[in-house]
Order: structure tokens, then C-alpha cells, then sequence
């Protein structure tokens, strides 16, 4: 079985959308580090946009079956953090030029 | 996909609050053909309307907000989601019986009444139980649990009211209107309010790294100037009361400060339906601050009513409908688009929202907000009438808007 690559789990969480905002998770900056082990288990280290997410429980159980769907990967533990904080500035840039461009958009 | 849901009770158990409250405040909107620019809070009916606005309105929709929300912010299960398959048909009961005895029959008030507490006895109960099984602590969960207490007081000083009006009871209702008034909208209206924007605005406008200290001396300022007023005015001391009011004023004041801070951070520019809708509320809450103060300085009672009038159905009620347009895209997208993350194309929660419709809802209560306010201070029934018109098309849009979120993709279960 090949190795399961941090890239490759990045690629497969980059499938997972917010719903409300309608980035996915990477280009979020959400997702803080992947680890794995030599049996291919893999434990991501995430974080969420607000601690009050109601999708916290899902975005945690859509990063592990996506990881699992996407790679080659044994297991899958996405574990939420709260320590860094997220903040804007951790998102990608071009997120941040989307969401700013939205300010003179009228409804 | 086995979908977690100890975070997010079912759909149809949240689903008639809101349903419930766009259908009272539309009923709302239409009994104000009933009045007259000159309305005066003395009048039974207004008593009466502001109870079918705030219990059938803004109670119920806060109550199936708050079945959403508990659990996220205290990060734990309900200890009995079950209850709010009760809560909703008693506050419904209780709210029709006592506006009806309030127009009509106010032998009906103390029934109306005990179903009204009923509710929020039930509320309660699961409100503290949840509260007891989390270990997270913050301004939010202590807002919560003040303003619930604070809920108690409030609605049991209502009941021991509704009594004396049924002919039950022989009291001075005077003193217990003023702890009853203060105890409901600013002990927990305001309080929830302002728990729930702490949770809300910067989850939505992806604000973060603000500064929170002023919506700690909100929450203080609120609970001891609540508590003050309840005490004076069961004591009638007079000064107590003014000191109370005071504090209450302050704490508006904090919090706008710190919604002013939470703004300021706002790293989601999109000025959509929410963020217009929350800038006519906040406009409004303001405005009913300087309306407020000229009574209390000897302005007469115009003034007051049209405070009440902006701060009622300008500020808590956009402040509600800003809000539906992103609680409820979420409900159903959670219910009926969840279990298919990863197999098909979803949509976004904003494609949710019939725009056009949403859009001239907040046109049109716009207008008719500061139309009847207007009306209100000037004595104008032309312009009163005019306002509660294009009010009633506000909400009918508004229902319109609710209905069609709701069966947003049912096609899909």
C-alpha cells in the first residue's frame, strides 16, 4: 500500500465546503496539520471558523470520510482545536479578496 | 452517512417556532388596524398587541433559536430536547388566550397566564438541566442563565398581574408592572439579545480578535440595574427605580459599543440581507434610546410609545428577521442536505433565500416602522394607517420568504 502524503489529505479536505460562506475548509485556513503514522493512520489537527459552529460535530465527521474517500488512508481522527484561534488572516488570499469584493454588492 | 446530531435537534421539532412567530407577528401587523395613532400603553388592547408581538413573536422564534443554539455554545446535548415538542403548543395556547383576554375578555387572562408560565417553566427546566451538564463558562452561558431567571420573575410577576386583572387576586398592579416589564424585556429580552449577538454577529460576519470587554459591563450593567428596578418598584422607592434605569441605559449604551467593535472587525464585507436588516435595527434601537430619554426628562407619552414602538418592532424585530434568513437556510440545509455532503452537489445556505421577496420585505417593514413610529409621535392616523399597511405587506412577504425556505429541496427527502 503507498504512503498516504500530507498533501494528498490536504487535497481530499479541500473537497469539504462551508456551507455558509462556500469556501472549503483548506482555503479557509482551517486546517491546521495532518500526521501520519507508518500504517497510514491519519490524525488531522483542524480548527473552526467560530467555537459556536453548529456544524461542528459534521465538519469533523465530512474531513474524516473525506480523507478516507479521497486516500489511501487506514484510518482517519480529525481532532478541533481552539488554540491558535482562527482568524481572518489565515485564510488564502484570494478568499479574502472575495469576501472583501462582496462589500459594495448590493442584495 | 450517520448524521451527529446531539449539537442540532431535528427540524420539525424547531420548525413551529418560527413558523408560529412569522404567523403572530403577521397577525400582529394586521391588529394594528385596530388602533389609533393616540394608542397609549394604559389601553388594554396595546397591552395586549405588545403580548401577541413579544410572546407569540419574539418569545417563540428566540425559544427555537435558543433549541439550536444551547447546545452549540454550551457544547453539550439538551438534557431534554423532548420538552420543546410541548413548549410550543402551550405558548401558543397561552399567548391566543391571553390576547383575546386582553381585547375582550380579561376573565380568560389568568388561564391565558398559566399556560403562558407553563411554557416557560418547561423551557426552563431544560434550560438549566443543559446548563449543568457543561463545564464551558463565559459571558454568553452567564447571560443566558441571568436572563432566564430573570424570565421566571418576570413571567411569574405576570401571572400574579393576570390574576388581579381576572378578578382573582387584589393587588396594586402598578409596582408588579414595572418588575414584570423590566424582568421580560430588559432581563430577558435584552439579556438573551445580547448573549446571542455575542454568538451570532461575529459567527456570521466572520468578525474575530474584538475587543469583549464592553458587553461584560453590558451584561453587568443590565443585570444589577433589572434587579434594582424590581426591587424598587415592589419597595416603591422611587430613586432605587430611576438608578435602576439608569443602568439599564448604560448597558444599552456598552452593548451598542461593543456591536460597534464586533462591526469594525466584520472580515465578510457582503452587505446582504442580514447586515442591512441588523444596521435598521441598530438604527433603531438608537433612536428609541433618544425617544426614551426626552420622556423620561418630561417629553409626555408620545414619546414613550414611539420608543416602544422602534425598540420593539424596529430592533428586536429586524433583529429576529435578519436572523431567520440565516437560521432557517441552516435548519433545512442541515435536515435535507447534510446526509448528501460528499455524494452530490449542495447548495449554499444564501441560494436559500428567496432574495426578491426577502428584499422587499425589509423595504416594506422599513417603511412602515418608521411610518407608524412617526405617526405615533405626531398623532397622525393618516400616516399611522398608511404605515400599517405597507407593514402587512412587509409581512406577508415575510411569510411568503419563511414558507418558501421551509420547503426549500423537500422534493429531496
Amino acid at each position: 500500500m503507498n504512503n498516504v502524503t500530507k498533501e494528498e489529505v490536504f487535497q481530499a479536505i479541500s473537497t469539504v465546503i462551508d456551507p455558509e460562506v462556500g469556501f472549503n475548509l483548506v482555503e479557509m485556513g482551517l486546517i491546521y496539520d495532518a500526521v501520519i503514522d507508518d500504517e497510514n493512520n491519519v490524525h488531522v489537527t483542524m480548527t473552526l471558523s467560530t467555537r459556536a459552529c453548529p456544524l461542528h460535530q459534521m465538519m469533523i465527521q465530512w474531513v474524516e470520510e473525506a480523507v478516507m474517500k479521497h486516500t489511501n488512508a487506514a484510518s482517519c481522527k480529525a481532532e478541533v482545536v481552539w488554540e491558535p484561534e482562527w482568524s481572518f488572516d489565515m485564510a488564502d488570499q484570494h478568499v479574502k479578496d472575495k469576501l472583501n469584493q462582496f462589500a459594495n454588492r448590493s442584495i | 452517512m450517520n448524521i451527529t446530531r446531539d449539537f442540532a435537534p431535528p427540524f420539525r421539532l424547531i420548525a413551529p417556532f418560527f413558523l408560529i412567530g412569522v404567523l403572530c407577528y403577521g397577525l400582529s401587523m394586521l391588529l394594528l388596524f385596530s388602533f389609533e395613532s393616540t394608542a397609549t400603553f394604559s389601553q388594554l388592547t396595546t397591552v395586549g398587541w405588545m403580548h401577541l408581538f413579544l410572546l407569540g413573536f419574539v418569545m417563540m422564534t428566540i425559544f427555537g433559536a435558543m433549541a439550536q443554539l444551547v447546545p452549540v455554545v454550551i457544547e453539550v446535548g439538551h438534557a431534554a430536547v423532548d420538552f420543546f415538542y410541548i413548549i410550543w403548543p402551550l405558548l401558543t395556547l397561552g399567548t391566543l388566550i391571553m390576547v383575546t383576554g386582553f381585547f375582550t375578555l380579561p376573565v380568560l387572562l389568568p388561564y391565558g397566564g398559566l399556560l403562558v408560565l407553563l411554557s416557560m417553566v418547561v423551557f426552563a427546566a431544560d434550560l438549566f438541566a443543559t446548563l449543568r451538564r457543561g463545564e464551558r463558562r463565559s459571558v454568553v452561558i452567564s447571560s443566558i442563565k441571568a436572563s432566564n431567571i430573570f424570565l421566571l420573575v418576570g413571567i411569574l410577576s405576570g401571572f400574579i398581574m393576570a390574576l388581579s386583572f381576572g378578578g382573582v387576586l387584589e393587588i396594586d398592579p402598578q409596582p408588579w408592572l414595572q418588575a414584570h416589564v423590566y424582568a421580560v424585556f430588559g432581563g430577558y429580552v435584552l439579556l438573551t439579545i445580547m448573549g446571542l449577538s455575542m454568538i451570532l454577529l461575529p459567527m456570521f460576519g466572520l468578525s474575530h480578535g474584538f475587543n469583549d470587554q464592553p458587553i461584560l459591563w453590558a451584561y453587568r450593567l443590565m443585570v444589577g440595574g433589572v434587579s434594582i428596578i424590581i426591587v424598587g418598584s415592589l419597595l416603591s422607592l422611587l430613586l432605587l427605580s430611576y438608578a435602576g434605569i439608569v443602568a439599564v441605559f448604560a448597558s444599552v449604551v456598552s452593548y451598542g459599543y461593543q456591536i460597534y467593535l464586533i462591526e469594525r472587525k466584520r472580515a465578510r464585507k457582503e452587505n446582504d440581507i442580514w447586515a442591512k436588516s441588523l444596521a435598521i435595527a441598530f438604527m433603531s434601537l438608537a433612536l428609541s434610546l433618544l425617544l426614551f430619554s426626552i420622556y423620561l426628562l418630561g417629553g409626555g407619552e408620545r414619546f414613550l410609545m414611539s420608543g416602544g414602538w422602534f425598540v420593539t418592532v424596529g430592533f428586536v424585530g429586524f433583529l429576529i428577521t435578519s436572523h431567520l434568513y440565516k437560521i432557517i437556510p441552516f435548519l433545512v440545509w442541515f435536515e435535507r442536505y447534510a446526509p448528501l455532503v460528499g455524494k452530490q452537489d449542495v447548495p449554499m445556505l444564501h441560494e436559500m433565500v428567496p432574495l426578491r421577496e426577502a428584499t422587499m420585505q425589509m423595504y416594506c417593514t422599513a417603511i412602515g416602522t418608521g411610518s407608524v413610529g412617526i405617526a405615533l409621535l405626531v398623532h397622525s392616523n393618516t400616516l399611522f394607517y398608511g404605515g400599517v399597511s405597507v407593514l402587512v405587506v412587509g409581512g406577508s412577504f415575510l411569510l411568503y420568504a419563511v414558507y418558501t425556505m421551509m420547503h426549500y429541496g423537500k422534493e429531496v427527502l
